[in-house]
């Protein structure tokens, strides 16, 4: 099984790097030839492009919900955004039309994606560090990411 | 298993609106547009190494990482005093040729085609990229998904990272290409042109065939006569990686043409309470509000904008194609707004054909990609045209390099007036007292904006990946009448 655990995000954009931030960590700390670690700042057709071929995804981002609480995260799937799937975007398309996009053109899509989410404060001033908040569920979130990393693929030996 | 409700807001929050107020006749008085800002990129970048930058600046933006790359190394010649070598000018052409490629079929298929391919009063559900494969067919859609997935690839073999490319430095490049790789480059270089020619054929077939939406790009609610801007090469052919910058009036007479280093003897920055964003205006001309004509400093760069600035297109196809366009539009310049998805595609077709002349030139394989910088640098400017306008970096240094003073002028803001103009122009032609204000209004002042291809901080990528947008109507006491909104 090919996975791909893909950081999303801006690193120098505070909060909003929080997922590249969790995926170096992954990627120091989970060592598999299955498994490939990578980052990117894109959206829709960017974000099929980096996906297709992968027989599961993992994507790390940044969030900001109405009540939530700044490092909170959530483990979400791609239909937990179908609400908003039919929506426009000034330059690009959302996760959900990118992923149906992919399966109307029969491009090899991976079977499962799971999305882990953690709730930003601060995403509109530019620094290379998260708030302390969001900076404290780090650990939390590469737990996260590694415990589904291993179910997937359990340790040799 | 606990389920947890998830109630998304936006970065949009207070800021991504468009708020219309009427008159007491149930008019549109005025209309204002307020996007998002991401703060403190200048206090940010203070300090640290100029050669730092063309990383750094690529990060401001989720969608032309390409395009803040390629300024910022082109200031960085400018500031180390430094002639990149002919190779490296070639190289760095080619990548940002392919980058054009990519971005302009991203717009065309994602944001312009559902208009009309659909229909603007379609509904959101139909309205979108799928609907547009559904019906144009699932070969176009294959072409479109390849096209941009080859070129990527180009991108990342010349850049030497996808989407952020990691080669520019002052004088020249990191590194050189080799004949495999260039010969992959060419045939992806010549689909690209195909891909060009079948795009132009699909909007030959879906818009300038329809009668109906012909009418309406040349309608009066989508037209605009103003100052255009691009950048343009020894000959006044539109040119996206170098050259002077180019100004013509609203009746197509050269205004200005400018070095980048002069550019702020040419533009100035006017400033509105309502929002953060300023409003880049041709100096010599002044300010003079929110209109537009000969009087006013409203300037636009947009695809459509680069083609009216320039004399024709440096490639024989474009060239051919941009002679049809004007033929059909009824002369130079063409105020027409919707016409620049007709000449964004123009322009992709010359940016394809401009990668197959790139990589056939016997240079483009040569070693020779560097001059190392040997002067003390103090201060650099550079620009190139990003996909949505002229984009311009500036940077002023100590004697080591460092970073002391840093501004931008990015491709959108040098359209804000523009835009707001554009969308009190829809609003006021479709909000008339006593008729009904619907979803389709939304669409149809949409439609107002999205050919200058905005350029958000929303637009990046944060969950659940699509922009929002909001427009609130007041009645003249500023009662709050109707909300229309989308992805909020």
């Amino acid at each position: 099984m090919k996975t791909l655990v893909l950081g999303t995000g801006n690193p120098i954009l505070s909060d909003d790097g929080v997922g590249i931030k969790v995926a170096h960590e992954v990627a120091n700390q989970f060592n598999s030839p299955q498994v490939t670690v990578a980052e990117t700042s894109a959206a829709g057709l960017r974000l099929l492009d980096s996906i297709v071929g992968y027989d599961k995804v993992i994507i790390i981002d940044a969030i900001q919900t109405k009540k939530g609480r700044a490092g909170q995260i959530y483990r979400m799937k791609p239909e937990d955004f179908s609400f908003a799937k039919h929506l426009s975007s000034p330059h690009q398309i959302n996760l959900v039309t990118a992923l149906e996009l992919g399966k109307m053109l029969n491009l090899v899509m991976p079977q499962e994606i799971t999305i882990f989410a953690v709730e930003a404060k601060d995403v509109s001033n530019f620094r290379e560090r998260c708030t302390p908040e969001v900076e404290r569920a780090i650990p939390e979130a590469v737990k996260m990411v590694l415990q589904e990393l291993n179910a997937k693929h359990p340790p040799e030996g | 298993m606990k389920k947890i409700m998830i109630d998304p807001i936006t970065r949009l929050e207070g800021h991504g609106k468009i708020a219309i107020f009427l008159n007491d006749d149930g008019g549109v008085a005025n209309t204002y547009f307020q996007v998002p800002e991401l703060r403190g990129f200048e206090k940010f970048s203070e300090g640290r190494p100029a050669e730092d930058m063309p990383q750094i600046t690529q990060r401001i933006c989720g969608v032309c990482p390409e395009a803040h790359h390629m300024a910022s190394t082109k200031a960085l010649d400018a500031l180390f005093h430094v002639e990149p070598t002919s190779t490296a000018r070639k190289l760095r052409e080619l990548l940002y040729s392919a980058f054009f490629v990519t971005d302009h079929t991203t717009h065309f298929y994602i944001l312009a085609a559902p208009d009309f391919v659909m229909g603007p009063d379609a509904p959101p559900a139909e309205r979108n990229i799928l609907g547009v494969i559904a019906k144009v067919g699932l070969e176009l859609g294959g072409a479109v998904i390849k096209t941009r997935h080859d070129n990527h690839w180009v991108i990342q073999t010349i850049g030497g990272r996808p989407i952020h490319p990691c080669f520019g430095l002052p004088g020249g490049v990191s590194k050189a290409i080799n004949e495999e790789e260039r010969a992959k480059i060419e045939e992806i270089a010549k689909s690209s042109v195909e891909f060009g020619k079948l795009s132009l054929k699909v909007f030959d077939d879906v818009v300038l065939k329809n009668k109906e939406y012909l009418d309406m790009v040349l309608s009066d609610t989508f037209t605009h006569r103003t100052y255009y801007m691009g950048l343009v090469d020894e000959n006044n052919k539109v040119n996206f990686y170098d050259g002077k910058v180019r100004v013509v009036d609203p009746e197509g007479k050269e205004f200005c043409k400018y070095a980048p280093r002069d550019y702020l003897e040419h533009l100035a920055e006017h400033v509105e309470p309502w929002t953060y964003l300023k409003f880049p205006y041709l100096k010599k001309v002044g300010w003079k509000g929110f209109v537009d004509g000969k009087d006013s400093g409203v300037y636009r760069c947009t695809p459509q904008s680069r083609l009216n600035a320039a004399d024709g297109m440096a490639t024989p196809l474009a060239q051919e194609e941009y002679e049809k366009m004007y033929s059909t539009l009824g002369g130079k310049p063409a105020h027409y707004t919707l016409a620049t998805h007709w000449a964004r595609l123009i322009e992709l077709l010359y940016a394809a054909e401009r990668m197959v002349e790139l990589v056939r030139d016997p240079e483009i394989t040569s070693p020779d990609i560097r001059t190392i910088p040997t002067a003390t640098p103090d201060e650099g400017i550079g620009i190139v045209e990003a996909p949505r306008g002229t984009l311009t970096h500036h940077y002023i240094t100590d004697e080591r390099g460092i970073i002391k003073k840093c501004n931008l002028i990015v491709g959108t803001t040098n359209n804000h007036a523009a835009i707001s103009m554009s969308i009190k122009k829809a609003a006021v032609d479709l909000i008339k007292p006593g008729k009904e204000i619907t979803e389709g209004l939304l669409n149809r002042i949409e439609m107002a904006w999205r050919p200058y291809d905005l350029c958000l901080a929303c637009a990046t990528h944060s969950l659940p990946g699509q922009a929002p947008m909001e427009v609130t109507i007041y009645d003249a006491q500023g009662n709050e009448l109707k909300k229309l909104s989308q992805g909020i």
